[in-house]
């Protein structure tokens, strides 16, 4: 988050009213990743940690083609690589494993401190470290497992989707390194149209259940994915069928929080009314029972 | 009390109270011996030092309660360290409090409609020992909140170490045991200060009025008086 006075906020973790501070508006961006054109060169991932200037993070060779198990607080730009036998052959499918930038981000709602995750008017979802209390709620709010903890910062990181670069009208770094043409950038509504033409081309080819993952759930993405297989997304790197923000951040929020505040002010009111009303406590008077003195 | 050098303006009650409760000093009753007070007020300092710093994580609007401290970022430090005292704090009540606090099948009536008799000062008092129903349910909702607050606490505290359902499960048990804690806790200290004058006393010096306890605990009191023979 570099670039916060150029970029117009439309929304804004933990404000209780006008989060955002846009009267003008942007059109939402986004990436198109055509999974079914990645060969897994992993340019992106080290366009990726250039451009951020991320320290490299170390490996370990599992026998496996992908860089990471997981993505860090230092690698925000994972492929992940699964074979899935269809048909009687073996499918090799790469998946581009980052910050979705959801329209709905449950990141953001999860979050407790003021302006620690923001969105923009242009539907980028990134994170403030000056505000960032490293509590970790927003990966427990985010239904794609991305926002990462840092130990060397005691803040969260993840994918800018290239904010600094977007901001002034630069495509981010991995798909200004993309050699298939994989990877696009533009407005969201260009990039649905372009990925729904290859969708159909998929279909064409054979590929009965292509499809375009941009999830309701999260109310859409920003980083749209063609799927050759749409009917099998967690064939991708598990990803997720339907996606949501975790139902108990939406009961924490918007029930609870505002139930429990208003039970506990009520019993401070009720507390004030019942000493109004009935003054000092008493009782019921037993009648004459013996508790005078002790009789020697 | 032979080794005491006699002052004038000796303060016999609060003496007595360093170690024994229970018992009858001229016109007052030792309710809580000092070690009891001492308990009580750790976890009343450590539970206040954890809201101050957890109110403002919880909502904005309490943000302003952040500045007391430092701000949001000491706030997520603190809230950890002094909870865990607030549950250390909560364990030494238990133990001190836990054989006073045995109900009996009657007591049981307290969780409902007997409260809200008692609030109504319609209540007959007459079998009341050292503790009512009602203080004896706050007793266990307490407890049982500061070990859902721990569990819950703790797993809040690491994040990564937990699959993401624990952690979400954690963020709405913190929420509700929280809640049903501070809302028990407004009844209890309302009815142990403004409601019935002479009670804070009792947390304080350690002592209670003969009256008081009349009136109030009126079974503790006659049991004291050697009036009626205990647990009858």
């Amino acid at each position: 988050m570099s670039v916060t006075s150029t970029l117009e906020i439309r929304r804004s973790s933990a404000s209780v009213w006008g989060s955002g501070s846009s009267l003008r508006s942007l059109p939402a961006v986004s990436k198109l990743v055509d999974t079914s054109t990645c060969i897994g060169c992993k340019a992106c991932e080290v366009a990726c940690q250039e451009w951020n200037d991320l320290p490299a993070v170390a490996t370990f060779n599992d026998g496996d083609y992908q860089t990471l198990k997981t993505l860090d607080a230092a690698f925000w730009n994972l492929i992940r690589f699964d074979e899935r036998e269809v048909d009687g052959g073996i499918k090799w499918l790469m998946r581009k494993d980052q910050c979705m930038h959801c329209a709905d981000p449950g990141c953001l709602e999860a979050c407790p401190a003021p302006g620690a995750l923001v969105q923009y008017e242009n539907g980028i979802v990134d994170v403030n470290p000056a505000q960032c209390i490293g509590c970790g709620y927003c990966q427990t709010g985010c239904p794609f497992d991305v926002p990462r903890f840092s130990a060397k910062t005691g803040k969260m990181s993840k994918c800018t989707l290239c904010v600094d670069r977007v901001s002034i009208g630069l495509e981010p770094a991995c798909i200004k390194s993309c050699p298939t043409g994989c990877l696009h950038f533009g407005t969201k509504d260009d990039m649905l149209e372009l990925g729904r033409r290859r969708v159909a081309q998929l279909k064409a080819s054979g590929y009965a259940n292509a499809a375009l993952y941009d999830p309701a759930g999260v109310g859409g993405t920003g980083v749209v994915t063609v799927l050759a297989f749409g009917d099998h997304p967690e064939w991708y790197g598990a990803l997720p069928a339907s996606p949501s923000v975790p139902w108990g951040v939406a009961l924490w929020k918007k029930l609870l929080r505002p139930l429990g505040f208003l039970a506990i002010v009520g019993a401070v009111i009720g507390a004030f009314g019942h000493h109004l009303y009935h003054g000092n406590k008493g009782h019921v008077d037993p009648g004459p029972v013996d508790t005078d003195e002790p009789k020697a | 009390m032979s080794k005491v050098v006699r002052q004038i303006g000796f303060d016999e009650g609060a003496y007595v109270a360093r170690d024994k409760e229970d018992v009858v000093v001229g016109n007052e009753i030792i309710r809580h011996r000092l070690s009891a007070r001492i308990i009580h007020w750790a976890v009343g300092i450590t539970f206040f030092g954890s809201l101050v710093t957890g109110l403002p994580v919880w909502t904005p609007v309490f943000g302003w309660m952040a500045n007391l401290v430092g701000g949001l970022s000491v706030c997520r430090v603190v809230h950890a360290y002094v909870g865990l005292l607030f549950a250390a704090a909560s364990l030494a009540m238990a133990v001190e409090w836990w054989g006073d606090m045995k109900m009996t099948k009657e007591e049981r009536g307290w969780v409902g409609p007997k409260l809200l008799e008692y609030l109504r000062d319609a209540a007959n008092h007459d079998r009341i020992g050292k503790y009512n129903g009602g203080q004896k349910v706050y007793f266990y909702t307490s407890k049982l909140s500061a070990l859902g607050l721990l569990v819950s606490g703790v797993i809040l505290w690491f994040p990564t170490s937990f699959p993401q359902w624990v952690r979400v499960v954690a963020v709405i048990l913190h929420d509700v045991t929280f809640i049903l804690f501070a809302v028990s806790l407004v009844f209890h200290i309302y009815l142990a200060s403004v409601a019935e004058p002479g009670t804070l006393n009792a947390m304080t010096r350690g002592t209670v009025s003969k009256a008081w306890a009349r009136i109030h605990h009126p079974k503790w009191y006659r049991e004291l008086m050697g009036l009626e023979k205990k647990g009858s």
